[in-house]
């Protein structure tokens, strides 16, 4: 204080005017430098990419009383802890007792640059009858192949198919091709048209639940869909 | 003076939380977050408010801040007792609303995010230098 009551107004100005240029420049370098520099596999997505058809991969009898629906990129934390650590309980518990159907879109995000490598390998290992292998290799080893693990994912892409016993030759033309592009894009475009703003989100009994739900609460709302249903409690098939 | 550092406190916040917001429109990758998890916070449901990102409020906050303190700077301003009064209730609001965004953080996400803790810090520091000049130009002195 003492210092600028003993500098004239003027000097202080211009000091003043000095500091907020200054923070100004470093401030527009440090951005313009984050947003241009090379991004970690940083595909460039077609804008014109063509639509293809949205596509929900089927987990479950798809008579299965209750049908949930998971909006999920496979490079968002929270989508990865939602498939280790809570997803092998719905699987167990609520799939395979033929209580609930899971119907997975892959929504890939702006902000996640390896997104769509991971996703193109998923619809590849889906040709052939492996989604859900790839969908469980991918987030287990998010950390291993996101943006910021590596700039070419590619080759992380070929080791998970041939660790999931899919055909090499098969998944690298289909990968290659990136045939199902559009297909991807379809499935994001969806993910919008119903509202989706983050993942992972679930639809329950067309309910949006965006929070990370447990095994408990994600029972408890099958339960009460069920019950809407008239149709007889989850306990009296076993499921606990 | 304190309308000189609130200004220029003002001025970073505003790249922070542009930073948060690029990052939010795709433009960045991933953010460069060295404590705690930015991502798991700015990918939540939190993270959207009126359906514009947080940090996009962010940015018409502290342009605000800045349009505000630089104006009170000027010397047609420099004893208006407004321009403090504005900056005090601006950065109140502020205070209030990083105290709940990092409630959100600790008890609901579970999740800290050191450029959100940044920001929150920014606005504490330019509410006390507000009261501080509110309570100077105050009518009694």
């Amino acid at each position: 204080m003492s210092l600028v009551a003993s500098t004239s107004p003027r000097a202080s100005q211009k000091r003043f005017v000095f500091v907020l240029a200054a923070i100004a420049v470093v401030g527009v370098g440090v951005l313009g430098y984050v947003a241009t520099r090379p991004k970690g596999g940083g595909e460039a997505i077609d804008p014109n990419l063509p639509v293809g058809t949205a596509q929900g991969f089927l987990m479950g009898s798809p008579d299965a009383p209750v049908k949930i629906v998971e909006f999920a990129d496979f490079e968002c934390p929270g989508c990865g802890q939602f498939a280790t650590v809570t997803e092998p309980d719905v699987r167990e518990r609520l799939i395979k007792t033929g209580l609930v159907s899971l119907q997975f879109f892959v929504f890939p995000l702006p902000m996640h640059q390896n997104t769509w490598a991971a996703s193109n390998a998923a619809y590849c290992s889906n040709e052939q009858g492996k989604f859900w292998e790839m969908h469980d290799r991918l987030f287990y080893t998010q950390d291993l192949w996101n943006t910021q693990a590596t700039s070419s994912p590619d080759k992380k892409m070929m080791g998970y198919a041939k660790d999931i016993g899919l055909d090499e030759g098969k998944f690298e033309e289909c990968y290659a091709s990136k045939k199902h592009y559009p297909n991807i894009k379809a499935s994001g475009a969806e993910a919008e048209r119903v509202g989706i703003q983050q993942t992972p989100t679930l639809i329950i009994g067309g309910k949006k639940y965006v929070d990370q739900l447990s095994y408990d609460l994600i029972k408890r709302l099958v339960d009460e869909e069920i019950a809407k249903a008239g149709k007889s409690d989850t306990s009296k098939k076993g499921a606990k | 003076m304190r309308r000189m550092v609130i200004a220029a406190i003002s001025l970073v916040g505003l790249f922070v939380a542009m930073y948060l917001w690029l990052y939010k429109l795709g433009v960045l990758g991933q953010l460069s977050c060295s404590i705690g998890s930015c991502e798991t916070v700015n990918t939540s449901k939190w993270a959207t408010l009126m359906g514009q990102p947080v940090a996009f409020w962010g940015v018409c906050f502290y342009v605000a801040m800045l349009t505000v303190a630089v104006l009170g700077t000027l010397e047609r301003f420099e004893g208006d007792r407004r321009i403090a009064l504005a900056l005090t209730v601006m950065t109140g609001g502020g205070v209030l609303f990083s105290g709940w965004l990092t409630y959100l953080e600790l008890a609901v996400i579970h999740a800290i995010c050191q450029w959100c803790v940044v920001s929150a810090v920014l606005v504490l520091v330019m509410f006390a230098l507000s009261v501080a000049e509110l309570t100077a130009r105050s009518p009694e002195r």
